[in-house]
């Protein structure tokens, strides 16, 4: 836990930490699994839970790192090749897909398919990103941040007051009516 | 199209099988999938299923090489729902579709496909398969036991 020294620009509490994870595990799906890779149940939360020899630590993983100079992704897409992936920009969106036509696998044919959307930060040039498969199967994107804050537009919106409508006009004439 | 497998859910909770697991070996339960299966709409023959439970598990203790059905398959489905896996069978395959549309988590937003086919043994037909999903996310397809009395 070495990473919990660096200065948090954020409140530093376990919560936030735990639902800001600047890694996510479990990310490969798909897979088929064979009774052996079938492990002893264990508590998991009050529920039993069987873990599986597949699930390696490395792998399967997507890795999000933010700095002051680089926003940078790493995450696994070891069951596609590099032209079977796209990673484009939609504003501040970075967007990548991947998909693969059926091929046979050891339990049997598959083909898939997902679009992983990150956000990228405001200051990040969308036109400098870059993108690389490492040859085990890592998609490494890289993106500069030009560490200038954005400016935000504030506008302030008039409020106008409506006039109260008359009261007695109003009253009188239900009276009228009763 | 032959038709569409409906997922089956035996269990009412997982909870409900604690003092199961306290009182076994843990590598016992290891392959018995009815223990992990997912709550879900709650089915007439409820309490007797709970007995079939207990007795295939002590039958597959017994004689763990007899019980095994030939045909098996095992699917990691962490990421999916229930209602996002369509399984169907066409021309002697056995397809197996999950599909979810855009979910948030901790990273962003994530969309997943997958189809997966197998070969069914001959003869195997829709009426012959059973779906199990397991809250630990595995999905098991098999085939019907004969005669469970």
């Amino acid at each position: 836990m070495a990473e919990r020294t660096v200065p948090h620009a954020y409140p530093m509490s376990a919560e936030y930490e735990f639902a800001n994870p600047s890694k996510i595990y479990d990310q490969n799906f798909g897979e088929g699994i064979s009774p052996g890779d079938i492990l002893t149940p264990t508590l998991y939360h009050g529920y039993y839970i069987r873990p599986r020899v597949n699930k390696q630590l490395d792998r399967g993983v997507s890795e999000v790192t933010l700095n002051h100079h680089k926003f940078q992704v790493f995450l696994d897409v070891c069951h596609f090749t590099p032209n079977e992936i796209t990673v484009r920009t939609v504003d501040n969106l970075l967007e990548v897909t991947a998909q693969h036509p059926q091929k046979a696998d050891r339990h049997g044919f598959i083909s898939r398919e997902f679009t992983r959307t990150y956000i990228l930060p405001l200051d990040a040039d969308p036109l400098l990103v870059k993108a690389t498969v490492t040859h085990d199967g890592i998609l490494s994107i890289e993106a500069p941040r030009t560490g200038k804050e954005v400016k935000a537009k504030v506008i302030d919106v008039k409020i106008t007051c409506q006039e109260e409508p008359a009261r007695q006009g109003g009253s009188s004439e239900e009276k009228s009516q009763s | 199209m032959e038709g569409v497998l409906v997922i089956r859910h035996r269990v009412e909770t997982p909870v409900r099988y604690q003092e199961y697991f306290a009182e076994q070996d843990f590598e016992a339960c290891r392959l018995n999938h009815c223990l992990y299966a997912l709550p879900g709409p709650a089915t007439a023959v409820q309490t007797k299923n709970t007995e079939t439970i207990k007795n295939t598990a002590e039958a597959e203790q017994k004689c763990p090489k007899k019980g095994k059905p030939k045909f098996q398959v095992l699917l990691d489905v962490v990421q999916f729902r229930p209602e996002d896996v369509i399984i169907q069978t066409f021309e002697g395959w056995l397809l197996i579709k999950a599909q979810h549309g855009p979910r948030m988590d901790e990273h962003g937003f994530i969309t997943r496909s997958f189809t997966r086919q197998y070969k069914l043994p001959e003869g195997i037909e829709t009426k012959d398969l059973t779906a199990l999903f397991c809250h630990d996310g595995i999905l098991v397809i098999e085939i019907k036991t004969v005669a469970e009395n």
